[in-house]
Parts: structure tokens; sequence; C-alpha cells
């Protein structure tokens, strides 16, 4: 068994630690805290990463990678972005408590759908595996709290922090899809989020310049 | 026969090296730019036509292991980059030059704008030459949203409010929707990994995994082919996931809107075939599923079309109609179906890049896209009109046009699969094709001007710089509707890679 090799008890509590901090990224107005809660998810999913490496060594290469990626050059270019265009986030299309509500109730059922579905998707062994099906769970929740996200924020900013999380979502899931996959493919992957990350700032930039505000609901130049 | 070669390796790496350069040195010499874009894009072309030749022989390129494959379906998909790429390289010389597309602020100031263009527009080229001859499952996804971030800053090149927004819309929704394809990707490769039967470097390689499909089990290949669905279709503009698709190729500058409907879209729809198709002959039913959602978007697309009066986001309309006519050909899986869809996509390729070209050019001689402010402008304009007029037939399936052979083998093939009902959409759909597109073509080169529109007296033909690139591609398209045998080595290969269901 591939759990004999793995600390279970750190990878459930780094898990569900990772959940929580999903909800503060999508559900903080202020974006720095949103970024610091960014950091902190960044973090986790490094210390998971490295947690499973005992299984494939190519996963300490991941780890590395989404260090470098995700903890220090994306939330940098975040931060430096934000000193530009404004702290605080436009009003999101759905208030706080309705929201948080929302969000608990799909975590729930895509925990739940995930964990007891989790075959379907990943047809090994593997699948069969305690540990590696909560971190599928672990993962499509993350993915689905990102897509809450973009389509419920108004804020051009928080849109690319929602893209982010929906990105550590899948990356992390790639661990249970792919526990085989060699390190250039994730290298690749990891490293298109950075450049995604950076040209969305950019032309956010000049969205700002032009229009005068991160808000997307005022990007009506063009209909039909 | 399986041949190592380095022409793979160059056509991805070469365009994206000459890229890095032109923005490392930050050139502020325009002259210097564009010889090296022209110089580069030469070269992919003539790749491109060696590779053709080379694979219509029965050979297989391979590079760097089996990571670069190039078979006669890729052979096909790298001459239609080569050469839409060459003609929309050679258009922008001139075309860049015009208004406001290298004066404003955005992107480093003015005089490093020409440097960026064509460094933007390399990169371009050689990520979409990669996406077509990687073997590996998980790059492929890699390489398609390349394409994405590569083109991103070219639909927002004008930097103005319209352009900035189109911009934002297709770097966020594309990345959103091509994530699908990364899970797609993913749960392939996981997928035919646990079969067992591949080891190493092989579990990443399409063609391999081909082999294993079948015993791939059925809930996890739907799950994969939805997923796919939804990634690559999204960048390939099929309906519902079409909504970034008008915008961006409205606002591009021309030339960009020639790459992105002639081959960006086209590189979406083959990485969906070359994925999907796997699947095909353990599941048949999903060719019928695929071939509703071509109707679909070949009629959504020619509605919404006929709705514009924006003459270019009329075209990009039109663009998300034809890739649903391509989608029914190849989604039949049959010869006849790969055939007629793949010889579809090669003419659209053709004649959208000659309808964005006389688009430019009307833009550039009068500065005016809306259709109803202009008219009579045939007398003016005599070339960009014929240019126009020749693209719009053969869009609509004119005879002797190439676009008739194309769509006519696509109803033949429809019909062959006993799919009547599909059959009828395309035909209709044709039928509204030609007033969507023709009946503009008329009215903005032969009506009378309309009596509230613009005074354009001084208007005049635009310079031969632009013409000519357009009468190549019109000739071109004239050629293949004469002697649509000429395409046939090429096609017949790649119809054969992708038909992995009998019949005819």
């Amino acid at each position: 068994m591939i759990s004999d090799l793995l600390p279970v008890s750190l990878i459930r509590t780094l898990s569900l630690t990772l959940v929580i901090t999903s909800v503060l990224v999508v559900e903080t107005r202020r974006l720095r805290a949103a970024v610091v809660a960014y950091v902190v998810q960044a973090l986790l999913i490094v210390a998971l990463l490295a947690s499973f490496a005992a299984m494939n060594h190519a996963l300490y290469w991941w780890a590395a990678t989404a260090l470098v990626t995700k903890a220090l050059l994306i939330p940098w270019f975040l931060l430096r972005y934000i000193r530009k265009t404004g702290t605080e986030e436009v009003k999101p299309l759905v208030g706080f408590a309705p929201s948080i509500l929302v969000a608990a109730v799909l975590m729930v059922a895509f925990f739940r759908l995930t964990h007891g579905q989790a075959a379907l998707l990943v047809p090994s062994a593997l699948a069969d595996d305690e540990v590696l099906r909560t971190n599928l769970a672990v993962a499509s929740t993350v993915f689905v709290l990102g897509l809450w996200a973009l389509l419920t924020r108004r804020d051009a900013v928080k849109a690319v922090i929602g893209l982010c999380l929906l990105e550590n979502g899948i990356h992390l899931g790639l661990v249970s899809f792919a526990p085989g996959l060699p390190e250039t493919a994730l290298f690749g992957v990891a490293s298109e989020v950075v450049v995604t990350v950076f040209l969305l700032l950019y032309v956010i930039e000049g969205l700002v310049h032009e229009f005068g505000t991160t808000d997307t609901y005022r990007l009506r130049e063009l209909r039909w | 026969m399986v041949t190592p070669s380095s022409l793979p390796s160059i056509a991805c790496l070469v365009p994206v090296i000459a890229g890095c350069l032109l923005l490392a040195t930050g050139t502020r010499r325009r002259r210097y730019c564009e010889l090296v874009a022209l110089v580069t894009a030469g070269l992919l072309a003539v790749v491109g036509v060696v590779v053709a030749v080379r694979v219509a022989s029965g050979n297989i390129l391979v590079a760097w292991g089996e990571e670069l494959r190039v078979d006669a379906l890729s052979a096909l998909m790298m001459l239609v980059v080569g050469v839409i790429g060459l003609i929309a390289v050679v258009y922008s010389i001139r075309y860049s030059t015009h208004g406001q597309m290298m004066e404003t602020a955005g992107m480093g100031g003015p005089e490093r704008r020409p440097a960026v263009f064509y460094a933007l527009v390399l990169m371009f080229l050689g990520t979409m030459s990669w996406a077509v001859v990687t073997n590996n499952v998980v790059m492929l996804y890699v390489a398609v949203e390349a394409t994405t971030l590569s083109s991103g800053l070219l639909v927002a090149f004008f930097w103005n409010r319209r352009a900035l927004e189109a911009g934002y819309k297709y770097l966020i929704l594309l990345t959103v929707g091509i994530t699908f394809a990364l899970l797609g990707c993913v749960v392939v490769y996981a997928g035919g990994a646990a079969t067992g039967t591949l080891t190493g470097a092989d579990t990443l390689m399409l063609s391999r995994i081909r082999d294993v499909a079948p015993l791939i089990p059925r809930p996890t290949a739907l799950a994969a082919v939805a997923l796919l669905i939804i990634g690559f279709g999204s960048k390939a503009g099929l309906v519902p996931f079409h909504v970034w698709l008008p915008d961006a190729h409205a606002e591009a500058p021309a030339p960009v809107s020639v790459l992105l409907s002639g081959v960006m879209i086209k590189v979406a729809l083959y990485a969906l075939a070359r994925t999907v198709s796997i699947f095909f002959p353990a599941i048949p039913q999903l060719t019928v599923f695929a071939v509703a959602v071509g109707c679909l978007t070949m009629v959504v697309g020619v509605v919404l079309a006929m709705a514009q009066d924006d003459l270019k986001r009329l075209l990009a309309y039109s663009s998300v109609s034809q890739m649903g006519y391509v989608l029914s050909g190849i989604a039949l899986g049959t010869y006849l179906g790969c055939y007629g869809g793949l010889f579809h996509l090669m003419n659209h390729a053709l004649f959208k890049a000659l309808l964005f070209m006389a688009a430019g050019a009307l833009v550039y001689a009068t500065g005016v896209r809306r259709i109803s402010q202009v008219g009579g402008l045939a007398r003016q304009m005599p070339v960009t009109a014929a240019c126009f007029l020749i693209g719009a037939l053969s869009i609509a399936g004119f005879p002797p046009f190439n676009g008739f052979w194309s769509k006519f083998t696509i109803y033949l093939a429809l019909a062959n699969s006993g799919l009547w009902w599909a059959a009828g959409v395309a035909v209709f759909t044709s039928l509204l094709t030609m007033v969507a597109v023709v009946r503009p073509v008329i009215r903005v080169f032969w009506a009378p001007p309309p009596l509230d529109g613009l005074v354009l007296d001084e208007v005049r033909e635009v310079p031969a710089a632009l013409w000519a690139p357009m009468v190549a591609v019109a000739v071109l398209c004239l050629l293949l509707g004469l002697m649509p045998s000429l395409a046939y080595d090429t096609l017949h290969g790649a119809a054969t890679v992708l038909a992995v269901l009998g019949g005819s």
C-alpha cells in the first residue's frame, strides 16, 4: 500500500487547512490579505507535495517549482499590481453571507462527490487508496471554490486570484491523477500559470488606465 | 516508415528563439524586425512544404525520441501554419505602418512596438507549430495554452478600450477553459497508464495511448471526452464556448485576426480531434454527439453573423459557423467525413485569411468597419472588392471555388453515415452563410452609398504590399476549386490517420 509510505495524519491536517485558506482567499475583500492567504495556501501545497514525494521522487521537483512559482513569483506580481490598482476589491456580485453559504455547500458536495467517485476519474489501483482519494477531493474543492470566485467576483484582480486558486486545485489533483508524471510535464504546467498571471495583470493595468476601474462589469464596449 | 528528422524541432524552436531574440535586443529599427519576421516565417513555410512532401511519400518524422511526431495529419496542420503564417507576416509589414497601430502607448512605448509585435507573432507561430507536432499528451495542453499566452497581447495590441476588454476576456476565458483540457489530458494519460501495457515515456505518447484506448474503462473515457470538449472546444470556438471569439477576432489587428481565425482555432480543433478520436472505436456513439455539437455551432454562428453590422465581427461569427462544418466532418470518424472536414479546415484557413485581409484593407483605406456606413467602393478599390467577393463566394460554398468541394464532401459524408438531419442542417446553414456574408460584400462594394453614410471621395485602392498577399490567396482558393485533386495527397494521408471508423 502506498499509504504505508506516507505520513497520513500530517497529510490530513495539511489538506484541511488548505480548504480553509481557499475560503479565506475567496471571501476576503482586502486584496492584500487575500494574497497573504494565497501564500499560506501555496506553502501548504508545497508541504503536501513534499510529503507525497515518498512515492515518486519527481514530486520533490514539483514541490520546488510550486514554491518558486506559487509562493514567490505569483504573490510578488499580485502585490506589485495591487499597489497600483487599489487594495480594496470591487463589491462582489454576491454578498458575504450568501457567498459563504454557497461556498460551504459547494465544498461539502464536491468533497463527497469526488471522494466517492474517485475511481471514475482515476481508473487505477491508486484510487482505492484513502490518502489519494482525500487529496483528490481536496483538490476538487479548491478547484470549485476558484470557479465560484471567478463567476461571482466583479473585480479583475480578484478574478486573477480566483484563477490561481483554480490552478492550485488542478495541480494538487495531478498528484492523485498521475503520480508518475515526469517533471518536465509538471514544470511546463506550472510555468504557464506564472506567465498567465503576468499577462493578465499587465492587461488589467491597461484596463485601469483606460476605464479607471478594475470592475469587470464596466467593460461594456463589446456587446453581441 | 518512422524517420528521425530535425524539421519538426526547427518548426517549433526557430520562431520562438527568433521572437525571444527580438524581444531581448529590444531593437528600435523597424526594418530589422520585419526582416527577421519575414525570414523566419518564410523558413516555417518552407519547412511546412518539405514536411508535407516527405510525409506524403509515406514517412513519419520523429524527433527527441518520439516526443515530436509528424504523421500526415500533423503535416497538414504544419502546412496550414506555415503558409498562412507567412501570408500574415507579409501582410503585416504594410498594414502595421497604418494609423494608430504602432503609435499607441501600451507595451513599452511606440519605438519598441514593432519589435514586440513581430516577436509575439513569431512566438505565436512557433507555439502553434509545437502544438501540432507534439506527441506528448500533457505537452499538447501546454502547447495549446502557450498559443493563448503568446497571442493574448496581440489581441490587445491596439491598447484602447475595446482591444483591452477583448484581450482581458480572451486571456481569462481561454485560460479557465483550457484548464479543463489539462484535466482531460491527464485523465487520458492516467487511463492509458492504468491499462498496465505501457511503460516509461510511452505512457505519455499519444500514438501509444491510441493503441490501448479501447482498454480504458468506459466511464473514464467519457469523463475525459467531456473535459476535452469543454477545454479544447472553448479554444476552437465551439458553441456554447464561443463568447470570447468575436471580441478577440474583431478587435485584434487584421494580420492577427488572420492568424486567430485562419490557424489558431484549427489548431485547437486538431488537438480535440487527436485526443477524442482515440475513443471512437470503443464508443462509436460519441460521433453522433460530436456531429450534433457541430450542427449547433454551425447554426448559432451563422445566425449571430447575420445580426452584425461590424464587418470584422461578422467574419468572426462566420468562423464559429464554419468550425461547425469542420467538426461535423471529422466527428464522423469515417474516411469521407475526415477528408471533407480536413479539406474544409484547409479551405477555411485560406478563405478566412483572405476575408480578414480584405476587411483589413477596407479599414486601411477608409477607416470604417460598419457595413451600413459605406457603399459602392468597388470603383475605387477594384482589387479589394474582387478578393472580398471571391472569399465570400468560397465561404458560401459557391462553385467553382474551393469551399464548394469541401462542403459538398461533408454533406455526402453526413448522408452516407445516415445522419440526414445533419446533412440538412449543413445545407441550410450554407444558404444562410450566403445571405450573411455575400450580401454585406455586395452592399459595401456595389450598392449605392447610403445617404447618411460617410463621404469617402478620396478613397483609393490599397498599396500592392497589401493586395499582393490577398491576390495570392484568392488565386489559391480558385485553383483548389478548379482542381481539388491538388490537395489529394496531403488530405488523403491526413484523413487516413484520423479515420478510425470503418465505412466510407
